[in-house]
Formats: C-alpha cells, structure tokens, sequence
C-alpha cells in the first residue's frame, strides 16, 4: 500500500481509531496493530507476508538461542546461524540473480559449464528494511544491548506499519520499550505529526514527481539525446527527486507513527548542507548509516588500526552499503565511489590533525566551498545509482562533459528555481519549523481543518494523477 | 569513518518543543477526517475522472457509486471551480496520463525541414516479400546530422522501456532526430484515460516524424467501459480493438510517416502471455491490411525461449548471458530494451535500407 493514495488514507483512518480505542487493552492493541500491518503489508501480496513471518521467526528463535546459551562460544554460533539465516533469506531473494548471471558469464569465459541454475526471483518490497532490523536485534541480544523479546512484541517490532516498507531502520532498543508500554491518548503530538505528513507529501507527490518527469527521466532515459546543460541538471535534478522521495517518506513514516503515538529516530538531516562525506553520511538516511557502522565498520576494526587497515574498513562497508540498496554494478559502484571519497578524506583529516592543523579547514568561505565540492561529488553518485548501468552512468557523464553549445530546452527557469529552492530549503533552521508548528497547535480547530484542507488540496492539484512507488521500496 | 568520528550521530527520537500543545486523540480524529471530507468535496470532480478512467470492475463501480453524489455537490456549489481554474492557470488541462510519462522532444526538431512528402502521401511503396513487407524511407535512405532522420517512438511502460534504448541509440548515431512520447499505463483500450489518437495527431505536428515507431498494449487487455461495457476478449471486444489498432495505424501514417510496429513479448504470466499473443496476433493482422502495411516487428523470439516462452535471461551474440527482464514478470531492463531497440535499428538498416553508421 503506498502512503499518497486513497486506499492508505481510509486505512490509517481505521488503524488510528483502532490504535487509540485498544490503546489500554496491551495485548489487544499488539494483536490489532500486528494484524494491521500485516494487512497493509499483504496489500501487495499476500505471498510476502510470509517471508516476513519466517524472518521473524528466524529472529526470534536466533534471539531466544543467543540469550539461552550458555558460554561465549556457543552465544556466538547462535548468533552466527541466525544472521546467516536473516542474510540466506535476504541473499536468496535480492542477489541471487545477479550472482548466477555474473557467474555464469564468469564460467563461461572460463570455458566451463553453468556453475548454477539461472533463476529470477521476485524481490519482496522491504525484505532489506526488516532484515536489517532482525540482524540488528539477534546481534543487540548477543552484544547485551538487548534482553529478548516476547514474540508479539518483536513480531509487531519488525512489522509496524509506518517504518515497515522502507524504513527508518529502528533498534530494538528504540521501538521495543514503546510497545510495552501505553501511550497517553491525551496527548498526541499531533501538529508536528501533520507537518511532517503534509511536508513528506508535498515533496515526494510535488517536487519529486515535478524534476522526474521535468529532466530526470527524459535525460536519464536517453544521455545521448541531450544537452551538457541537461545532463548536468539531471543529476542535480536526481539529487532533489530522490531527497524529496526519500526524505518524503520517512517524514510521512515518523508523522504517522507520531499520530499512533510511536517516535522514530530521524533519518535525513539537510543532507545537502554537509561539508565532507563523512558529514554527508551523518545527514543521510541516518539509521543505516549508523547501522553500518556498529555492525559492520566497528567490527570489522573500524579506525583503531593502521590507516591502511582504516581505509580497507571503509571501502568495505560503503561497498557492501551500495550492495544494498540493490544487486547491481551501479551499486556496488556507488558504493566504492562514497568509500574512496571518505577514504581520501579520512587521510587528508589525518595529515592536517598530524600537522596540527583543524581536521576541516573552517571559515565562511571555506564552508561554503566544501558544501559546494561535496554536493557535487554526491550528485556524481548519483548518477551512478539511477543509471540503468555503466554504460549509460558514464554516457551521462560523457554529456556533461562534451555536449556543450546545443540547445537545453528541457533545462527552465522553474526547474532550476526547484532545484535551487529544494537545495537552499535545508538551510532554514529547524526551530522556525517549530514555531510554525507550535502556532498551528494553538489554533481552533476549525482553522486546523481549513489549513490542512487547502494543503491538501494543494498537493493533490499540483502533483501528478497517479503516484510513482517511492524509489526506496525496491531496496 | 572513525569511532572517535563516527559517520552517523545518534539520531535523536523527535523535538520536543514546549510551545506545541498537544491533543486528545479524538479531537486530532475530528481535526483530520474534518479537513479531509472538506478536501474531498472540492477535489470529487477530479477524484471521479480518475475512477472513471480505472479498469472496469467493481473498485471502480463503488468509487463512481460515492463520489457521484460528492462530485455533484461540489459542482452545484462551484466549489470544483478552485481546482479547474488552478488547472487552467497551471495549464493542466487535457490529456493527463499521470507519473510515468517521458516526452522528450529531440533538439533536432526545432531546426528540422519541413517533412518531404512521398507521392500519395504515404511512406512509400512495399515491395511485400520476405519476412514483412519491404520499403524504404522516402528520401531518407542517406540522412545526415544536417538533414536527419526523424524517428518518433510512441509507447506504454513496455515502450518506455524500449524507447529509452532506441532513443539513445538512435541519437548515437548522429544522423537521427528522436522523439520519445512514452506513457505508462496507457492503450488504446482506454482513451477516456489517455487519447493516443489524439496525442499522435500533436505528435505529428510537432515531431513531423518520417517514421514513426509504436509499441502499444499491454494495458490493452481490459473491458470497454460502457454503458454497456463490452468484455474483453469477446467478439464486439475484438472488433471494436481491431478497429481502433488500424485507425491509430492509418493515422501514424496520415502524414507520409513509415510505421514500425512492435509486438509484445511474452510474459511470466501465463493468462498474460497469452493476452499479448491475442493482442500480437490482432495486430500484426491489422499492419497487414494497411495500405502500404505497416512493419510489424516480433518481440515474441528476440526475447523468449525459441519455443517462444517466457525467458528472463538470454544469450546475447556476444555468447553473455543477459537478464531482459524485470522481477515482476512483465516489464523490461535496460538490457531487454536494449535487445529490442537493436531489432529496430536492425530493421531501419535492412528492409527500410536507411544508412544510419
């Protein structure tokens, strides 16, 4: 079900009515919210509920076997056979495709015979979302971070509606303590839940849908056909699609989980403000960002050891990172495109701190120079991640650089204004956001409903009739 | 990343903020069901074009059946009047597909000559044989990038997938002047929905294509929506469809244009597939009949098994297994739009004799 439609507007209805009215009943509002998000899961497809039951079932038996074991030895191979468990499911479903076509072509310019079936599975939305969250949790129980769950309350953990399809990926530790205990029907906080809706919408179904159709699309579509001008406002252009897009969603996720009484941790923080791209990865879809880190960079050594052994750490995770968000070369290239970027800028943060310099140069001019150069090196990958492949990745780029002096007819004064204003938006500073919502909150209701009506309207007379998926819920 | 500077901080759980009052949850229902009836109530109009034009079926029967009486209320109070004059002021107006659509106007065309008319205003003569019937371009068997060929490709999602490639390709070569005029979700079932008659014709005016390449139907396999509604696949269904195909055929051609047409591959689904077979079988009927016949073009072998099933995966000419298509079963990758948009060029180069490097 996608969060702009009719069918999720009557649906968060009743799932609102029935949050708040088993609101004191725990297990009834457990069972009815579960049952919710299934239903709103199976929406798709009943056939996936059932991958997200035996996810949960791994995780929940890995979780109980970790905590039950007893000794180092034996806590750490229930923990290792439940996450290869997670990641079998997720590895069978998202890359089993592209490894059997790239080994196939690899035995085959070896001369040898099919080393595997060629299958072509069919992606479940959100299996990467909720793998997460049960690695997380089997791997929190072993590190103690976490007790075990009942299965309700981890079943209805790892499925609760609004983060379900595309996050923001949750810990345990977040979610689990607020679902044993009651909300107070009293006070929602309801004005920054609506703002939060109304702005999500408004960029994914306004701004996302407008600079898809407006250049990205078209260009992406077919880099030969255009213009250095429009290939180099395509990948600006993507970068605010999938930020509205993106951001979108999970403003609309965390909205709607305020509205039930639930909070989420944030996940983008004016992303395109970031000076480096360490700082970009602080901003951007937070919570797999520091899912990656403490289960994935720590272990691995992190940056205790040599600086050598510091940039391998990093190339693997944001490699793995681009692996992802899905089985492709574009990925994996995004990825190690982002690793060599922080690698660069892990080293040169070290030479200036060994020479007794700041590790980031500061000064008005300096900042807005490193928000500039980094923007522009994000914008690089992206080009990468939309690409159908390499090829087109670097006939894009072969535009911007060579297609000079044709015309740009595609590139206009709106689309730029867009693209300038999206952009230069994340510089308001949050506490204006505040204050507006704080005077929205202490209005009658009956100017709440004329505001919120003509938002509505707005959003639904400027966006397009029907509603593209979010680009995050093929990942 | 560093421990000491790790790549993400702790992401907090939501600002609290002391000036925000907060709410009983039934007052917040009141608020947002309130501000909702009252945005439905301006927006009925539109809400009810948009379940008029969804597939027949009772989805649609219901929406129609609940916003008829809102739509009508709306209207009588001139409240729709907010949205039709925004739409009139934004110039959203007239035939909307919705997401999805790609229409990218090559920059060739602004500087193009007027299209050289062939005799009879057609595409020129078919010398039948072969595979298909065999033509040529007129006067374009030689273009160059100061006198291109103009090429519009016109499609739904399966054509977006394919146009994308051709487009590209074509442009590649230096001597071509694409338009792409794609739209997901739409056929020639639904006009009600998207006109493609009507949005052919503008393309011929503006692109003044010297051929024009189709790949339409996917979304064809749909009921007439009435009254009465006229099943699919039913007798007065397939004359009706065939009658719509050829004039949409005629119609590409009005303009001198040569018209290749692109059949459907075969689906994972096995109703689907054999849909598109009944859709490939209607069609390539109908380009027979044309006069001069318009080339249709089989996608059924270039990406299924020989036995012409469904195939997610072939052997390119370079021996390397390719995935052609999507997970879902019907769309297709950028290789498998590669794959057809070459069977294009192929036949530009071949049974049209155009001379494209």
């Amino acid at each position: 079900m996608l969060f702009p439609t009719f069918d999720f507007a009557i649906f968060f209805a009743i799932a609102f009515t029935v949050n708040w009215l088993t609101n004191p009943y725990p297990v009834a509002w457990k069972l009815s919210m579960l049952g919710l998000s299934y239903v709103f899961y199976g929406w798709v497809g009943w056939s996936y509920c059932l991958l997200l039951v035996a996810t949960t079932t791994i995780a929940f038996i890995g979780g109980t076997a970790v905590s039950a074991a007893a000794g180092e030895r034996a806590r750490r191979v229930a923990m290792g056979l439940s996450c290869a468990g997670l990641l079998g499911l997720l590895g069978w479903f998202k890359y089993y495709g592209f490894v059997s076509v790239n080994l196939d072509n690899f035995t085959h310019a070896l001369g040898i015979g099919r080393a595997i079936p060629l299958l072509q599975v069919a992606l479940p939305i959100a299996i990467s979302f909720y793998t997460f969250m049960a690695l997380s949790y089997v791997i929190d129980i072993y590190r103690r971070q976490l007790q075990p769950a009942r299965p309700l309350d981890l079943a209805l953990y790892l499925s609760f509606f609004p983060h379900l399809l595309a996050g923001p990926i949750v810990r345990g530790n977040e979610l689990l303590p607020q679902l044993r205990r009651r909300r107070d029907p009293r006070a929602v906080d309801y004005s920054r839940a609506l703002w939060l809706i109304m702005a999500g919408l408004f960029k994914k179904v306004v701004i996302s849908s407008y600079v898809s159709t407006a250049i990205v699309q078209p260009v992406f579509t077919a880099p030969a056909q255009h213009s250095a001008p429009e290939a180099i406002f395509a990948a600006w252009g993507y970068a605010v699609q999938i930020y509205c897009d993106f951001s979108g969603y999970t403003d609309i996720a965390i909205g709607l989980a305020l509205l039930l009484g639930i909070r989420f941790p944030i996940n983008f923080n004016a992303p395109y403000t970031a000076r480096n791209l360490q700082d970009f990865w602080r901003r951007w879809h937070i919570t797999l960002s520091r899912w990656l880190r403490d289960y994935l960079y720590i272990p691995l050594g992190g940056s205790s050891g040599s600086e050598a052994q510091t940039v391998r750490n990093i190339m693997i995770t944001m490699v793995l990172g681009g692996l992802w968000h899905g089985a492709a070369w574009t990925f994996v290239f995004w990825g190690a495109l982002h690793g060599l970027g922080q690698a660069v800028g892990h080293v040169r943060r070290r030479s200036r701190v060994r020479r007794g310099l700041p590790a980031v140069a500061e000064g008005p001019v300096r900042i807005w120079v490193q928000r500039f150069l980094t923007f522009q090196f994000v914008c690089l990958g992206w080009v990468f991640f939309n690409a159908g492949g390499l090829s087109n990745a670097f006939a894009m780029l072969g535009r911007a650089l060579s297609a000079w002096g044709r015309p740009s007819p595609l590139v206009t004064p709106l689309l730029a204004l867009v693209i300038v204003g999206t952009v230069v938006s994340q510089l308001v500073p949050a506490v204006r956001v505040e204050r507006l919502q704080a005077m929205f909150s202490r209005q009658r209701s009956v100017v709440q409903v004329g505001v919120l009506a003509v938002l509505l309207l707005g959003i639904t007379t400027f966006g397009p009739v029907g509603v593209a998926p979010f680009i995050y819920y093929r990942f | 990343m560093s421990e000491t500077a790790p790549p993400t901080e702790t992401p907090g759980t939501g600002t609290d903020h002391h000036d925000r009052l907060r709410a009983p949850w039934p007052r917040v229902l009141k608020v947002g069901v309130a501000a909702f009836l009252v945005w439905l109530v301006l927006f009925a109009p539109t809400l009810q074009h948009n379940a008029k034009v969804s597939p027949v079926g009772t989805r649609r029967t219901v929406a129609l059946d609940i916003l008829g009486p809102i739509a009508a209320a709306s209207r009588a109070l001139q409240l729709s009047r907010i949205v039709s004059e925004t739409d009139a002021l934004t110039g959203r107006t007239g035939n909307q597909p919705g997401n999805g659509s790609v229409t990218v106007i090559g920059p060739g065309h602004r500087h193009s000559p007027p299209p050289k008319k062939p005799g009879g205003g057609h595409g020129g003569p078919s010398t039948g044989g072969g595979g298909g019937p065999t033509t040529t371009v007129a006067g374009m068997t030689n273009p160059s990038a100061a006198d291109p060929l103009r090429v519009l490709i016109l499609g739904d999602s399966l054509g977006i997938d394919m146009g994308g490639p051709l487009q590209n390709d074509l442009a590649n070569t230096g001597v071509v002047s694409a338009t792409l005029d794609a739209r997901e979700s739409t056929g020639l079932t639904r006009p009600d929905y998207f006109n493609w008659p009507a949005e052919l014709q503008s393309d011929l005016g503006t692109a003044r294509p010297q051929v024009v390449v189709v790949m339409i139907g996917a979304n064809d396999p749909q009921d007439f929506p009435g009254p009465p509604d006229v099943p699919y696949s039913s007798p007065q269904w397939n004359v009706l469809y065939a009658g719509r195909v050829a004039a949409f055929m005629q119609l590409a051609q009005s303009e001198g244009a040569t018209v290749l047409w692109m059949g459907m591959p075969p689906m994972q689904s096995p109703q689907l597939s054999s849909e598109m077979a009944d859709i490939d079988a209607l069609d390539q009927r109908q380009a027979a009949l044309c006069t001069p016949p318009v080339h249709f073009i089989s996608s059924w072998t270039l990406l299924g098994t020989p036995q012409g099933t469904y195939a997610p995966f072939i052997t390119n000419g370079a021996g390397q297994v390719v995935n052609v298509r999507t997970p879902d079963g019907i769309h297709l990758t950028p290789a498998g739009g590669e794959v057809l948009a070459q069977a294009v060029l192929n036949y530009l180069r071949g049974p049209l004799h155009i001379t494209l490097p």
